[in-house]
């Protein structure tokens, strides 16, 4: 376990600067969520953390101990890839003991880690098994097992989880988040999805164009975006950020508020508009209108509500939910 | 026995016949695969029959075949002389060096030449235009004709005029060396022009397969402490085993069949001393005019080739 941090990373490939000037400390023990667009620079700070890319600038330190240079084996650090890097060639108990075989630790120590990393995440039955012979869930377990198997101080996740189905991926989020629970390791794990991001995290780091957007708890993100980017990145589906008049007779450019904070009526509101399209998801009921004076929104309303495209609706922003992003970077809540 | 009325019959299953004609497939068999089964029975099937049926005669290569009657003679064109032909083969001390030839180009090839590709291999197989170039460069032997690239070495090695000269004079030597017509030395030259030739293509074998591993499993390596070495001889190597057994399969058939640069280079001399199977099969077959000779090494060549073939892949290749 240790603490990560990074003073002033530079990374540039060739001209192109991808990651200007960065600064983020990364607490011992926490579940710290890279999150932002593609391109955004966040898998590239994932490698310059593991020493995969080298840095043009900058330090990093991982629990005190300065390893901008440092190989990537010499960092106490382990990644868990994408597409899992299994080594094909070798068995589920090879590729989690591999690390092992290369540090010439003895046969019956391998022997018993290997086998006490298949016993966290229930890999036993499976462990003579070669990849190419399991699901992709499992495929993802080994990468982990191989991870957990080192004792790193830090561990590394790379978009884990995009190549698995929705099902097996709300799963493997569960999982993820019990076993930080049960090793209390400092875990950095990058990813587009926000979702993701919001139920793992115990810190988001929102990055765009490789600059730090806002960092802080999910909640804090959600409650209190610092800017339209944040505002529109966070939330499913996203906050509605309305430019125009609405924005200018609050004296902002941007008037945001959630779909799940706009009240809906039959009788009357703030504003009034017809529903184009609405989703009926048991739970919720999404609702995209098309609203007079202010556009396109999206509204989301608890449990079944019969609206149907065509529906005439009001709508009234709640109270104490509306963001208001002001031309100097201000953010108020009214 | 009732019968549910209203539910309807199931259709009758099209056969794949049916299918094939239905998809135009049909049409695409009948238009490709014919001119490719005649050629290949023109070409190969016929001759290797013909090879086996000759093999047995003693037959000059006169006449349409060894047993059709000369009318001018009264006997026919060749003789039946059973398995004299393979006996005398086995006997003859160049067709022993041939063979002895034959599986040093074999040895060389995967001894030398297959580790030599697979270390450029390492060296350049990245994409940077710096490899591009080496990659052509190393590989543009191979385009070479054989018999151009003979000739070309022929003067190379000419002790009058080419870089052999040079050596010669280099070393102080009085006497002009001409390696292709020093019984040590000649076919050793064709050994290195051998591996300088084909190295290019095994090298093509291995980038593509080491182009073909995923990156981040060589990162997911290196996380776990592998160094150059281990990477290559833990991950890469047995990543690699499919482009090694292509590559040991075209090296010993490619032996078996050397042939073009030998004749430009010494034309198996000197005294047969740097015959390969196919070139002694050309000098002492139809050279010579022993067409069922020249027939009973083919029928060897034929077997040992076939042979090799099946046992590789039903082997070191099963399951690729």
């Amino acid at each position: 376990m240790a603490e990560v941090i990074l003073n002033n990373v530079q990374k540039r490939f060739g001209s192109v600067e991808v990651i200007p000037d960065l600064s983020l400390r990364i607490a011992d023990g926490s579940f710290t969520v890279l999150v932002g667009p593609s391109g955004c620079g966040k898998s590239t700070l994932l490698r310059m953390i593991a020493g995969l890319e080298d840095v043009s600038g900058g330090q990093v330190t991982i629990g005190g101990e300065d390893v901008t240079g440092a190989e990537p084996d010499k960092r106490g650090i382990a990644m868990v890839f994408q597409s899992y890097a299994l080594y094909p060639h070798m068995t589920v108990r090879q590729n989690i003991g591999f690390a092992l075989r290369l540090a010439k630790r003895p046969k019956q120590e391998i022997k018993e880690r290997v086998e006490e990393a298949a016993e966290i995440l229930k890999l036993g039955p499976l462990l003579d098994r070669k990849p190419r012979q399991l699901s992709g869930g499992q495929r993802q377990r080994v990468a982990i097992g191989r991870a957990i198997v080192r004792n790193p101080k830090v561990f590394l996740f790379d978009e884990p989880l995009s190549n698995l189905d929705a099902a097996l991926r709300t799963q493997m989020r569960v999982e993820l988040a019990e076993l930080h629970a049960k090793l209390g390791a400092t875990m950095i794990y990058v990813t587009h999805d926000q979702v993701e991001a919001m139920t793992m995290a115990d810190q988001i780091v929102i990055m765009k164009s490789g600059v730090i957007q806002q960092s802080g708890q999910p909640m804090d993100l959600y409650k209190r975006p610092g800017n339209p980017f944040v505002a529109g990145f966070i939330g499913s589906p996203k906050m509605n950020l309305l430019e125009g008049r609405v924005a200018k007779d609050r004296e902002a450019i941007v008037f945001g508020v959630r779909p799940e904070h706009i009240k809906v009526s039959d009788e009357g509101g703030e504003w009034r508009g017809v529903v184009r399209h609405a989703e009926h998801l048991g739970s919720d009921t999404v609702v995209y209108v098309d609203a007079e004076k202010v556009g396109a929104l999206t509204v989301r309303l608890t449990g079944e509500v019969p609206l149907r495209a065509g529906s005439p609706v009001w709508m009234t922003p709640e109270s104490g939910n509306v963001h208001l992003f002001r031309a100097d970077g201000s953010v108020e809540r009214v | 026995m009732l019968v549910s009325e209203g539910v309807a019959a199931a259709p009758p299953r099209e056969s794949a016949f049916q299918r094939m004609m239905a998809n135009g497939q049909l049409k695409m068999v009948l238009i490709f695969v014919p001119p490719a089964i005649l050629i290949f029975t023109v070409f190969v099937i016929l001759p290797m029959i013909q090879a086996g049926l000759f093999s047995p005669y003693k037959w000059s290569g006169y006449g349409p075949v060894p047993w059709a009657l000369n009318e001018d003679t009264g006997r026919t064109f060749g003789r039946w002389i059973g398995t004299t032909n393979f006996e005398r083969m086995m006997s003859h001390s160049a067709f022993k060096q041939s063979l002895v030839n034959t599986l040093l180009v074999i040895g060389v090839s995967i001894a030398i030449q297959l580790p030599l590709a697979m270390t450029l291999a390492l060296m350049i197989y990245r994409s940077s235009r710096i490899n591009t170039v080496f990659r052509l460069i190393f590989f543009l032997p191979y385009v070479m004709a054989e018999v151009a690239t003979g000739l070309i070495f022929s003067f190379v090695l000419d002790g009058n005029y080419g870089l052999s000269r040079s050596f010669a004079d280099l070393m102080g030597w009085e006497k002009a060396f001409f390696p292709l017509a020093e019984k040590p030395w000649a076919f050793y030259c064709i050994l290195g022009v051998i591996v300088w030739k084909y190295f290019g293509f095994h090298m093509m074998i291995f980038i593509a397969g080491l182009q073909s591993i995923s990156s981040e499993v060589l990162e997911a390596a290196k996380i776990d402490g592998a160094k150059t070495l281990q990477s290559v001889f833990l991950i890469k190597l047995p990543l690699l085993w499919p482009s090694i057994t292509i590559s040991v399969f075209y090296a010993v058939l490619g032996g078996l069949q050397v042939f073009d640069l030998v004749m430009p280079m010494t034309a198996g001399g000197p005294s047969n001393s740097s015959h390969t199977l196919v070139s002694y099969l050309y000098n002492f077959g139809f050279i010579r005019l022993n067409i069922g000779f020249g027939s009973a090494v083919g029928v060897f060549l034929f077997v040992v080739g076939v042979a090799f073939a099946f046992l590789y892949r039903n082997t070191v290749q099963r399951g690729q």
